[in-house]
């Protein structure tokens, strides 16, 4: 069964409100780094949501704009990676080995997109705060790039659950953590390969735009734009 | 990952795993693999329903549960109020359950008040001091004994409510610093109706809000935020068009077409505007009809009159008010920002008058009030308490302060996260106040700046861990009942506060225990939801009852007509000399009243405006920064009459001129390492002014003057000031 995962992302619903990437943190054992770091531009959130100024005062205009990682077709982050640490999946999702990254960083430096974040230390979770900690994936070491992987044990999970029970996956069945939470519905998940699926009909959507679309990075996350009402 | 058909499959097997909720036995380091329990199979995780109580929304949440550890939080599908969608603030509820400060244990005061000394006791050493001291003042009169909670609803609250009544005390209060008294006087005085609305943002044409922060803090964000994104785009050939006015572009206000900077507290003035060109140029059936408001007085308020006062264009707020005429079904709604004045009740008055005048009373895409009571009707006078309407509380605690002071009180009961020795304004005096109250107890997860004076703390279960009902206060037709069950096993020695009351009611006999007369708080839901027609079972495992009958709504038509709000202008403490600007203060979107300042998740999440984290901070305009010869990141002294506080200052280009605004939530002193000293605590520096009808808080009343200051270290912000990247160069 091919897939091919993707993303959109309404900025005409998107309110900036932060749920998915507290959602995140909270799916995919994401480390509290601290205000010393943070201000060294250590977050470690596999999303974040930018926020930029339209236009200047008085009559500025906040946008939102959550990035997760694109998934790239053609990954920038890939072909620098000396030890195949970071990879193309099968079904088109850009994976992580943590296992083999060295931690040369050279991934980071190649993405446009800054999302991959860089585990400078061993980062402790405070007993009994590592109760939490979600046994469905790794707490990355020292040393290790990270980023965004679309929640792929939440992926693997519907797909083990369809094949037991020996049918195909549902259009809305995979829903990674920022999508599940997302209160206005802003983001969208999906299998591109499945032709009327909700993504696919967003990928159609004349609003459509990719980040740094003329890089050719060919990302998996599409953009709608937000659309202005008639103003005065 | 877990969608509406998904859960409703996936209840079959959980049935019994919810049936069990809090009865995992499972020790904290091994997994029992001899004798697992029954319900439990390894590396499966099972889903368990219950309610967020990060703030008084009342979603419905579905915690995933692996091998007896609650590890993920999400919105509950079937829950009429989030339909499975959840806020930053509720997923970070489990960072509270884990929490390395929890108190674990019973402690008691060794040293003086407040010096933090405390000793670990028994569990039974706790409850003998608390029963002693309660027998001694029992049958006093009157009887010194104050409880002061946070918003109880549910027979939490019936619990605690009898318990006082029994006791002989009239004195229960419940505190919510962002209760909607004006919201609540402004409806009963236009729609005759003391209640807040349903407001169907999802179908809404036009959505003008003023100072309304509906997406982040405000009534029930989650329902309006998902509701909003519908409104924009659910509908094939309409998106809903938002107009928000207010003095500080909020993360609500960035999502609106149209921002309309107006200066603080003349919202109402700023409604009456709209209104009176819809009645002059008869622009609505209701309008056409209004000859009456208009010989009131609304012919006075013409574009030119109130663009004077408020600052927003005579030729904008005429062309708002016609597109707003022109696109029914449209909706007014204001929030804490306008509620928050010394006419709050004014300004949400004029607003509400706007619904009127374009007939959205009742209508779909409009506002109703429909009866949420209902489900408890076979309470009879109880049932307010189950349903209790959603005040601040504020007349009664200026009560209780100054009766305590007097000394009227011999023992207070304190529990909650509205925490009032950090959210009522130090101009108030709760603190000296409360520590002339010989004996003070504290039901608490965290030693907070309350807990912290407190002669006894008796450590209570996290939300996740307690059993509750409750009736959400917006986002559903009186149709829902929410149920709460342990999600995991209690992860520390707690026992809640309507099972310590319970038992102490026993304990006291008589009277008490005809009014308590349950074995424990789990046995009082089980007994008072018998009989409903769904096995409790079954609506554990959904999460609730959702799908009641509702009661009918509410008319709103009052026999005359609304008349127009009595004129009131919003007051300011402090002389426009010596404090050149006025002083905003909202809700923090992460710590909402302060209560998520103790969470690293809520301390990392990066404010959507200011993009600041772990710390406090002052937003000026570029122009006021300018005048005051001020830049960004600068150290400040914020002073208002009432006291001062350092913070640095942010730039924002959306916050109206003359104008600071801070975010509330911040500058803890107690509440744990990750909460405390994050910079000053705004309420501390407000007056303890009321707002002029409805007596509830006035938080928007004072001036306050920035003065460059030293202090240390910097704020941290996650875009750079420029902008990282050209919102141009990324599209």
């Amino acid at each position: 069964m091919k897939h091919r995962w993707a993303m959109a992302i309404d900025l005409d619903r998107c309110t900036g409100c932060g749920a998915c990437v507290v959602a995140c943190s909270a799916e995919n054992n994401i480390p509290v780094v601290g205000e010393e770091e943070a201000a060294k531009g250590r977050l470690m959130h596999w999303i974040r949501v930018n926020r930029y100024w339209e236009e200047d005062s008085p009559s500025a205009r906040a946008v939102y704009l959550p990035v997760p990682c694109m998934h790239c077709e053609r990954a920038p982050c890939e072909i620098v990676c000396p030890v195949y640490a970071t990879y193309h999946n099968e079904d088109g999702l850009n994976a992580m080995v943590y296992n083999r990254c060295i931690g040369t960083r050279y991934c980071a430096n190649n993405c446009p997109y800054s999302v991959r974040v860089f585990n400078w230390y061993d980062y402790k979770w405070e007993k009994p705060l590592d109760e939490q900690l979600s046994p469905d994936l790794s707490v990355r070491s020292r040393g290790v790039m990270e980023k965004c992987s679309f929640c792929v044990q939440r992926i693997r999970r519907v797909k083990d659950k369809a094949a037991e029970e020996g049918r195909k996956i549902r259009d809305g069945e995979v829903q990674p953590a920022c999508v599940q939470t997302c209160p206005p519905g802003a983001l969208v998940f999906g299998d591109l390969e499945d032709p009327d699926s909700e993504i696919s009909r967003m990928f159609r959507d004349p609003r459509r735009f990719r980040l740094f679309e003329h890089l050719g990075t060919e990302p998996h996350v599409v953009y709608l734009k937000r659309r202005k009402g008639a103003g005065v | 990952m877990l969608d509406r058909r998904n859960f409703l499959k996936l209840g079959g097997a959980t049935a019994f795993a919810a049936l069990f909720g809090g009865c995992d036995k499972i020790p904290k380091k091994i997994i029992p693999f001899v004798i697992p329990p029954e319900n439990h199979t390894l590396g499966e995780a099972l889903w368990y329903a219950s309610e967020c109580r990060q703030c008084p929304a009342g979603c419905g949440i579905v915690v995933r549960v692996s091998e007896g550890r609650a590890k993920k939080i999400e919105g509950n599908p079937l829950h009429p109020v989030n339909r499975g969608k959840l806020c930053a603030r509720g997923q970070a509820a489990l960072q509270s359950l884990y929490h390395p400060e929890r108190l674990a244990r019973p402690f008691a005061l060794t040293g003086p008040r407040g010096s933090g000394r405390f000793r670990e006791i028994s569990w039974e050493e706790a409850l003998s001091l608390l029963l002693g001291e309660m027998k001694k003042i029992r049958g006093k009169a009157p009887t010194p004994l104050l409880m002061l909670t946070e918003p109880m609803r549910g027979h939490r609250n019936l619990v605690a409510a009898r318990f006082m009544r029994a006791f002989g005390s009239p004195d229960r209060v419940a505190w919510d610093p962002f209760g909607q008294d004006a919201f609540l006087a402004a409806n009963e005085a236009v729609f005759g109706v003391r209640d807040v609305p349903e407001i169907d943002i999802a179908r809404t044409r036009y959505l003008l809000s003023f100072s309304g922060d509906f997406l982040e803090t405000w009534g029930s964000p989650v329902h309006y935020a998902r509701a909003y994104g519908a409104m924009r785009q659910d509908r094939a050939t309409v998106r809903g068009k938002f107009v928000h006015l207010g003095p500080r572009l909020s993360m609500t206000a960035a999502s609106a077409d149209l921002f309309l900077p107006i200066a603080p507290g003349t919202d109402g003035v700023a409604a009456l505007g709209i209104a009176h060109v819809l009645v002059k140029e008869k622009l609505t059936a209701q309008a056409i009809g209004a000859s009456a408001l208009w010989n009131e007085g609304l012919k006075e308020f013409t574009p030119e009159v109130v663009a004077k006062k408020t600052g927003a264009s005579p030729r904008v707020l005429a062309y708002v008010a016609r597109e707003f005429a022109g696109n029914q079904p449209g909706l007014a709604m204001a929030g804490n920002g306008a509620a928050g004045c010394t006419n709050g009740t004014f300004n949400l008055a004029c607003v509400a008058l706007l619904n009127v005048l374009a007939g959205n009373a009742g209508m779909p895409g409009g506002l109703s009030f429909p009866n949420r009571v209902a489900a408890f009707t076979r309470y009879g006078a109880e049932a307010g308490l189950l349903a209790p309407p959603p005040e601040s509380g504020y007349p009664a605690v200026r009560g209780a302060v100054g009766k305590m002071r007097s000394g009227g009180f011999r023992m207070a009961l304190l529990s909650g996260s509205t925490n009032p020795a950090f959210t009522l304004p130090a101009a108030l005096k709760f603190r000296e106040a409360l520590l002339a109250v010989p004996f003070i107890v504290s039901f608490a997860s965290f030693l907070d700046e309350t807990s912290f004076l407190s002669d006894l703390v008796l450590p209570v279960p996290t939300f996740l861990e307690d059993w509750g009902d409750d009736i959400a206060p917006a986002g559903h037709s009186g149709e829902a009942v929410t149920l709460s069950q342990p999600v995991v096993n209690a992860f520390h020695d707690t026992r809640s506060m309507a099972d310590i009351l319970l038992a102490a009611a026993k304990e006291l006999g008589g009277e008490m225990r005809r009014a308590l007369p349950w074995e424990s708080f789990r046995e009082c839901l089980e007994e008072a939801y018998r009989g409903t027609g769904k096995p409790w079972e079954d609506a554990l495992r959904e999460g609730g009852f959702f799908s009641l009958a509702p009661g009918p709504s509410r008319a709103t038509a009052r026999a005359s007509g609304p008349a127009l709000p009595k004129v009131a202008e919003a007051s300011f403490e402090g002389e426009a000399a010596k404090y050149p600007l006025v002083f905003h203060v909202y809700p923090s979107t992460s710590h909402y009243d302060g209560r998520g300042a103790n969470l690293p998740w809520l301390q990392e999440l990066p404010d959507p405006v200011s993009t600041a984290v772990w710390r406090n901070w002052v937003e000026i305009s570029p122009g006021t920064a300018k005048e005051l010869g001020l830049s960004d990141g600068d150290g400040v002294i914020v002073a208002s009459p009432s006291g001062s506080l350092e913070a640095f200052v942010s730039l924002h280009p959306g916050v109206a001129p003359g104008v600071a605004a801070m975010p509330l939530g911040q500058g803890h002193s107690h509440y744990g390492k990750d909460a405390r000293d994050r910079g000053g605590n705004p309420f501390s520096i407000l007056p303890a002014r009321e707002e002029s009808v409805a007596r509830g808080p006035a938080w928007q009343s004072t001036r306050v003057s920035l003065t460059r200051a030293k202090i240390g270290g910097r704020l941290v912000r996650t875009a750079h000031p420029e902008g990282q990247w050209k919102i141009g160069n990324v599209m």
